[in-house]
């Protein structure tokens, strides 16, 4: 079974003083549209504390119009987002940053600051903490993201790919917090590394008890660590477990789950619980 | 017992109970109370020697919190009473092997302004060659283009020009006015206590045929296009597009370069010939204000300070700063690297080093002119 498997079945002592499982983001009617195109068509979205939850669709279909909206980013032209019981456009600074940490597609490293200084810019804008702290705290969130203290000293311009998207989770993860946004966390990567990227998105959100909306469309990402997938096609979204929405009729979501590429994912799948 | 807190009301608090050889925390430890409860718990374990923290009273952990919690404890300080998440993430943060983060040795101030000095030295040689080297490419490029007629691209040179020239008329003729006035005005100022207020008429007609109109246009273009070849250019080059087309056999230089160079060479010269008309007409207008001189006698006055040589001068000036300037545009676009700062940079250098050396020409052609008597 993989990890995910695992804590979706036995909800253990570690996620209930958490509370895992309450809402923590909720979406309802959410309408986008751009001019006379209409991308959302009144999506509605929730988002348990403790889960990996995906976000999929095909290309153009607004998965990342759907992340903007949740994060504050972009005001939909209808409907409204709540994180913890609050409309996400009264919250703000030091409250947000806290919050929500957000993984852009690119990266979005500040390319002037070096990987350290990008991890350590939140904790110096938003928190009292010395010099010296500030550093140990830097250097223990790029060791999270799977980096070493030595990379910090580096560029953004000198990093790969995979590098990269790690620098960027560790400034998401500056300010521990509790909803992390990852957009596309394994486009452009290797299949090694996407799955290292994979592996350490599981590991934080079951250490840190952090929850994770992944907008991707990486099927091996869907069907290895997510919780629940919500898949947007015709302006809505379809949310479920893999299995459930494997058993859809909706036929873009059949073709999504059922395809060549998807039977692939699935045999890696079955492949490495095997293993375990 | 003694019970310290810290933050404000509604900010999150941290208490510490001493309880014999425990030490009971109570309240929340995350980055906002950090540092009050790392100076507050490292006093009372220098203090006394407790033997262990206690956490079940804690509401809330964060990674900073786990990792003060992790380096206090040790062989003679046991954590105990954690929640199961809150194990969790001691567990994950006391195993991280942690290293300080790399420190650069600063360099002293004087070996830094040497060091720039050098730099900046080395940089210039270098470029100067580079200019030298992409325009004698350029002009091979040319000539070959001239050599085979069906090679020249007569729709991008004539987008060129509607881009380069006709685009830019408009504040051509309010800056050429603009500077014909500032001209005229000084003038007549200082003329006016010798009597030869006159005389402001032959100041602006040469001035403006001379060296005004061609030098406004020539700055001003460098600024509008010059920046917009570097721009286009570095946009391709960063998007994979020249790499493109030599795939497709085809010469960045010719497709891109030759059209440009050609478009403002021929264009310069007419914006130039269009300033000088507008300078003349701005300079007119403050005569017939300040001197009641009309603008048909301002015009015969003008036949009378300024011959041919004048405007010839101005105007054959106007193809060789075109060449520099489309140059050094085309130049630094292909310096582009694959970043979006780096165009940003070649930009902004394009525009300063074509202003500069459309400058320094001038001067030159000034000496030059001078020598050869016109």
């Amino acid at each position: 079974m993989t990890a995910a498997a695992t804590r979706r079945k036995s909800p253990s002592a570690l996620g209930e003083g958490r509370g895992e499982g309450q809402p923590i983001l909720e979406a309802r009617g959410i309408v986008n549209r751009f001019g006379k195109q209409t991308v959302h068509d009144g999506v509605d979205l929730e988002v348990k504390r403790g889960e990996i939850l995906g976000i999929a669709g095909g290309s153009g279909s607004g998965k990342s119009v759907l992340m903007r909206t949740l994060t504050g980013l972009k005001a939909p032209d209808r409907g409204k987002v709540t994180i913890e019981d609050r409309p996400v456009d009264a919250i703000h600074d030091g409250e947000k940053a806290a919050l929500i940490g957000v993984l852009f597609q690119q990266g979005a490293l500040f390319s002037s600051l070096s990987v350290a200084q990008n991890v350590m810019l939140p904790l110096r804008e938003h928190t009292r903490l010395k010099e010296a702290d500030r550093e140990t705290i830097a250097s223990m969130k790029l060791e999270l993201a799977g980096l070493e203290a030595k990379d910090g000293a580096k560029f953004p311009s000198e990093l790969s790919g995979g590098m990269v998207k790690r620098a960027a989770l560790a400034r998401a993860l500056a300010l521990d917090p509790r909803i992390l946004f990852l957009d596309e966390p394994t486009s452009g990567l290797d299949p090694l590394v996407a799955s290292g990227i994979d592996e350490l998105i599981v590991e934080l959100n079951h250490a840190l008890g952090v929850t994770v909306v992944v907008v991707t469309h990486d099927l091996n990402t869907i069907f290895g660590i997510c919780d629940r997938v919500a898949i947007l096609s015709d302006g809505k979204a379809t949310v479920g477990t893999v299995e459930e929405l494997m058993r859809s009729k909706d036929p873009w979501i059949h073709e999504f789950l059922h395809g060549p590429r998807a039977q692939a994912a699935l045999t890696a799948r079955h492949k490495h619980d095997g293993k375990r | 017992m003694r019970r310290a807190t810290t933050g404000g009301s509604g900010a999150p608090a941290i208490a510490i109970r001493e309880d014999g050889e425990t030490l009971a925390l109570e309240g929340a430890l995350d980055v906002r109370t950090l540092t009050a409860a790392e100076d507050d718990l490292a006093r009372r374990l220098g203090e006394r020697k407790p033997r262990a923290i206690d956490l079940e009273k804690l509401s809330s952990l964060d990674t900073p919190g786990a990792l003060l919690l992790c380096r206090l404890s040790g062989d003679k300080v046991k954590l105990t009473g954690a929640r199961p998440d809150h194990q969790a993430l001691l567990d994950l943060v006391c195993k991280l092997d942690l290293a300080p983060l790399p420190r650069h040795k600063p360099m002293p101030r004087w070996r830094q302004v040497l060091v720039q000095l050098g730099r900046s030295t080395h940089e210039a040689v270098l470029d100067g060659r580079d200019i030298l080297v992409f325009l004698g490419r350029a002009l091979s490029a040319t000539a070959h283009v001239f050599a085979h007629p069906a090679r020249l691209r007569p729709a991008s040179i004539s987008r060129q020009i509607a881009d380069t020239g006709i685009d830019a008329l408009p504040i051509i003729a309010l800056m050429a006015i603009m500077i014909a006035v500032v001209i005229a005005y000084q003038s007549v100022v200082q003329l006016r206590p010798y009597g030869g207020e006159d005389f402001t008429i032959n100041l602006v007609s040469v001035s403006v045929l001379r060296e005004m109109g061609v030098l406004i246009t020539s700055i001003m273009v460098a600024g509008r296009s010059g920046s917009a070849f570097t721009a286009e250019i570095g946009v391709m080059k960063a998007r994979e597009e020249i790499d493109a087309l030599h795939t497709m056999g085809l010469d960045a230089m010719e497709v891109l370069v030759v059209p440009r160079i050609l478009g403002l060479v021929i264009t310069l010269p007419l914006l130039t010939f269009f300033a000088d008309a507008m300078g003349l007409f701005g300079g007119s207008m403050v005569t017939n204000w300040l001197l009641n001189v009309s603008p048909s006698q301002f015009f015969v006055r003008v036949h009378e300070a300024a011959d041919h040589n004048d405007f010839l001068v101005g105007i054959i000036k106007a193809p060789v700063f075109a060449l520099i300037i489309a140059v050094i545009g085309c130049m630094h676009g292909m310096r582009v690297t694959g970043s979006a700062e780096s165009v940003g940079r070649e930009t902004t250098r394009s525009v300063v080093k074509a202003i500069f050396l459309v400058i320094v020409l001038d001067a030159f052609f000034s000496i030059f002119f001078e020598k050869v008597g016109m």
